[in-house]
């Protein structure tokens, strides 16, 4: 008999449960008319930096992040011209192959690339996820970024801002460079030491 | 109670068309078929809105305890989303195994489908909203609701699959233990009323609150009890509702079927389930008796009110398995029901009760 | 007369299946209502990780393993990093070694949620599952501000961890672990005690200690069989040896007890992160790391707890920046290799709610 009672109120403990959640508003949104506002460091497509004033792209066709790819989503094709400086001419993002894990932002030196926080390009052609240089730079047109690259203009004698922050922004791990001897004269700017990179711990370029 | 709002009551159309019919002049066989014919009739449009009504309502339920929304898109909060898709459904492609045998499979639905509405011929809505007040209203209910446990072992034989026919039978066993202590429960009221008219009943509740057959212990609120387990069971519903359920492997009697024929199975479902609520208001909670609103509106609070309980059941328990189910059945239901029984001719013969 | 032939006939309880978390085909033989032999087929989800990790430098493996138990991301980039970690004698910072304790439980966290939630939906129990995946949401959260991502987060890396926590971590980490624990009450009174949810559990699918040993059943499922072992305490990795934490364990070894089990260790969890939250260093996040990351040759076999048990990964280094191989071990294999062992002579039904309480996660089996 005390079973039977136990068994009772447990069912009716059960159903007071459920039935005090009825009473509660719901917590979901309905997209599309409401949109859940994305954290800033949401990792979603990858599209091309431009340069805030001149609006031309950030990239120098280095191919650091088509290194750090872990799918070969990057394909960048930058051939060197004869005053050693390379121009980019083709660079694609396969976003079929992207698996949004961030490697090729981290890998970036000079602001170029970023995982923005949008995520809504659903297409009904497969082909048309495959991004090209200008399909890049157009959706990267109004991502706002940090630029961190090195200002040529800054003189070297003016003093560098004191440190006290940890961790360097970038990976350098994640650069997974080759043994080329070819690549390693192909750094224009050598990697930047810490203390001119912005020292948030959330924000980055 | 007589001091009602008295535009609200119904039964006056009742009454009206009626007079309309006989004014037509028929002989006596045809004019009883053509008013009951008729009555009928808007009884069925009014359940076949109620159907889509209760669809949408456990959506919206079951959406609201788990704190989402539910349908939000055809109408207002999804008022609509039923019709919308019971139109889709009427678009899908009707899938016909070709091993199936034909007949049984064709008449499966049709069966269930009828057989769900057969009840509401002798539930009273309110105060003389009924089609035919038998005089053995609440046993004619019992026999009609058992039609569809032919319709399972039909639908599960005519599907020409080893795993529909193992569901049909499983849900036929569930369906036909559980009919005892749904008719004991239901015995104990009829000693008290001394009739099996669904009106008598109704009226023997008259009166105050405590009158309602719920409220008079003991035998009351242990008939309720039980009626509402043994009542969810035969509507399938969880924690009874292995025949219809995805995750067992044995995927249930109406997995042939699809487009139209599986919504007749739905929505006699949803029509059982409205049928257990109606005769567990009728039974127990005082039918259409209630202060100032008409006689038809509390009839419909009521109900409305014991299908948001067992609504609530779906939601909250898991499901028991089969032999769990039929031993729950034969061992426990049938000697409390079969001893509340007892217990309640006691009462009746020695006097006691109000 | 003579006696009524009866044959065993077999079920398939196919790959596409609302019960099999995933994507596992388990061949039943029946005598009747019984199930008298299973035979789980596998390979449904094989991916060739293992291959996959020998053409990747070690940095691009990171995303890699997360895929490889997606549920519980954190633990895979965990014991992965720690392979390599080894191999090449780096050296954690303290500060990151407590954002990975952070991280580690926070995940355990989630996937007991969806434990609970996919094991009472399997049972017919349709709401837990959605109150299970609303505390998920708000640990989801926590790990979307950190490192950009919901499922699969290449957070903790080879030295460290990628990024430091933004400054709202510590307050909303702190705000969900108080909620999760206040809303532990509700899961419990909702199945812990129901009747329903007691027939269906209890005295089904016993696992013997014994058998559990003789299979290499590690994680929770040995536990709620008696087997007092645990990986963070008896074999400390990362810093979990200073945290102050009990190890639940159970002797029932039913599927209630796998799935109470579970439940404590929700409630283990968040004491670990309280007082990982308190005791948060200050300092670096990342080990300095060579960019061309070349581990010196040689063999490793790293190992965490993961909230199926032991998860491992065997990696063998040759000097090169790409490893030579890779073996990843699960701990659901393990379990769903006992399987037939254990979950025999029981109905359909049954075994439906063994798999849920196994709780087998099949990326981990397949690989």
């Amino acid at each position: 008999m005390k079973k039977l009672y136990s068994h009772i109120k447990n069912l009716l403990l059960g159903m007071g449960i459920t039935g005090k959640h009825l009473g509660r508003h719901a917590i979901t949104i309905q997209y599309p008319e409401q949109k859940w506002t994305m954290p800033e460091r949401s990792r979603g497509i990858v599209v091309l930096l431009s340069d805030k004033e001149t609006g031309e792209l950030n990239c120098t066709g280095c191919m650091l992040c088509m290194r750090a790819c872990p799918t070969a989503a990057i394909q960048i094709d930058a051939p060197r011209g004869e005053d050693k400086k390379r121009t980019l001419k083709k660079f694609t993002v396969d976003n079929t192959l992207c698996c949004f894990c961030g490697l090729c932002e981290e890998a970036c030196n000079f602001s170029a690339i970023k995982m923005a926080t949008k995520y809504e390009f659903s297409v009904l052609d497969k082909n048309e996820l495959i991004w090209d240089m200008h399909k890049l730079q157009e959706m990267g047109r109004d991502v706002d970024y940090i630029d961190t690259r090195k200002k040529k203009t800054v003189p070297v004698t003016e003093p560098k801002p004191a440190v006290e922050a940890p961790a360097p922004v970038e990976n350098p791990v994640n650069q997974a460079g080759s043994d080329d001897a070819e690549d390693a004269d192909d750094r224009q700017e050598p990697p930047a030491p810490a203390e001119n990179k912005s020292n948030d711990k959330g924000n980055e370029g | 109670m007589t001091w009602t709002i008295a535009f609200g009551e119904l039964h006056g159309i009742f009454t009206w068309l009626h007079g309309l019919l006989v004014d037509t002049g028929l002989g006596q066989p045809w004019l009883n078929i053509v008013v009951y014919g008729a009555l009928g009739g808007m009884v069925f449009g009014v359940l076949c809105l109620l159907a889509l009504f209760l669809v949408w309502w456990e959506r919206k339920i079951s959406a609201h305890i788990q704190q989402r929304f539910g349908p939000m898109r055809h109408g207002w909060h999804g008022w609509y989303q039923t019709v919308a898709d019971a139109v889709k459904l009427l678009q899908k492609e009707d899938i016909l195994v070709t091993t199936r045998d034909r007949v049984v499979f064709f008449w499966a639905p049709v069966i269930c489908f009828v057989a769900a509405f057969l009840a509401y011929v002798c539930i009273p809505f309110g105060d003389g909203l009924i089609v035919a007040d038998l005089n053995i209203g609440i046993l004619y209910i019992m026999a009609v609701t058992t039609f569809t446990v032919i319709s399972l072992l039909m639908a599960g034989w005519g599907s020409n699959n080893k795993y529909a026919l193992l569901g049909g039978m499983r849900s036929a066993a569930q369906i036909v233990s559980y009919e005892v202590p749904m008719v004991a429960s239901i015995l104990v009221i009829v000693i008290f009323v001394g009739s099996l008219s669904m009106v008598d009943i109704v009226k023997a509740q008259s009166g105050l609150v405590f009158n309602w057959f719920i409220f008079r212990v003991p035998f009351g609120p242990i008939a309720f009890v039980t009626y509402i387990i043994a009542g969810t069971a035969e509507a399938n519903r969880t924690p009874f509702d292995i025949p219809e359920a995805e995750q067992e492997l044995v995927a249930g009697y109406n997995v042939e079927y699809s487009g139209m024929k599986f919504a007749m199975f739905f929505l006699a479902e949803f029509i059982n389930l409205f049928t257990v609520s109606a005769i567990a208001t009728t039974l127990f909670l005082g039918g259409w008796n209630g202060p100032i609103l008409p006689s038809w509106l509390w009839f419909l609070g009521k109900t409305l009110l014991v299908v948001l309980l067992l609504m609530l059941f779906r939601w909250t328990y898991p499901r028991l398995r089969v032999d769990q189910l039929m031993e729950f059945a034969w061992k426990f239901l049938v000697p409390v029901t079969f001893a509340n029984l007892i217990l309640g001719a006691w009462f009746k013969y020695a006097g006691w009760y109000w | 007369m003579s006696e009524l032939r009866t044959e065993e006939f077999i079920v398939n309880m196919g790959p596409h299946h609302p019960s099999t978390h995933g994507v596992c085909r388990l061949m039943l033989t029946m005598d009747g209502e019984k199930v008298v032999n299973i035979v789980p087929v596998i390979g449904y989800l094989h991916r060739s990780m293992e291959k996959m990790c020998e053409n990747r430098t070690y940095a691009q493996c990171i995303p890699l393993s997360d895929r490889f138990e997606y549920v519980t991301a954190m633990s895979c980039n965990q014991v992965f990093s720690m392979a390599a970690e080894r191999l090449a004698g780096i050296e954690v910072p303290e500060r990151a070694e407590y954002l990975r304790v952070i991280m580690l439980e926070l995940n355990r966290i989630a996937s007991h949620l969806i434990f609970y939630g996919v094991t009472a939906m399997d049972l017919g129990a349709l709401t837990p599952f959605l109150y299970g995946l609303r505390e998920r949401e708000a640990i989801i959260d926590l790990f979307e501000m950190t490192c950009g991502q919901r499922l699969t987060y290449n957070y903790i890396r080879i030295g460290g961890v990628s990024r430091d926590i933004p400054p709202q971590f510590v307050p909303q980490c702190r705000q969900t672990v108080k909620t999760i624990g206040d809303k532990l009450s509700d899961y419990e009174g909702l199945l812990n005690e129901n009747p329903i949810w007691l027939e269906r559990t209890k005295e089904i699918g016993y696992l013997s200690p014994g058998l559990a040993i003789a299979y290499g059943v590690s994680g929770p499922v040995a536990r709620a069989s008696g087997i007092d072992y645990d990986i963070r305490r008896d074999d400390p990795y990362s810093v979990y040896d200073r945290f102050d934490f009990n190890i639940p364990v159970r002797t029932g070894g039913d599927c209630y007890d796998r799935y109470l089990l579970r439940l404590d260790e929700i409630k283990e969890s968040l004491k670990i992160i309280s007082q990982a939250l308190d005791g948060l260093p200050d300092g670096p996040v990342m080990a300095k790391v060579s960019p061309n990351f070349k581990p010196p040759a040689g063999e490793v076999y790293a190992r965490v707890e993961n909230s199926r048990g032991e998860m491992g990964v065997y990696m063998q280094a040759d000097g090169s920046k790409k490893p030579v191989r890779v073996k990843m071990r699960g701990g659901s294999f393990n379990q769903l290799q006992a399987l037939p062992a254990f979950g025999t002579g029981v109905l359909i039904a049954d075994i439906v709610a063994i798999f849920a309480t196994l709780d087998i996660i099949m990326p981990e089996v397949d690989r």
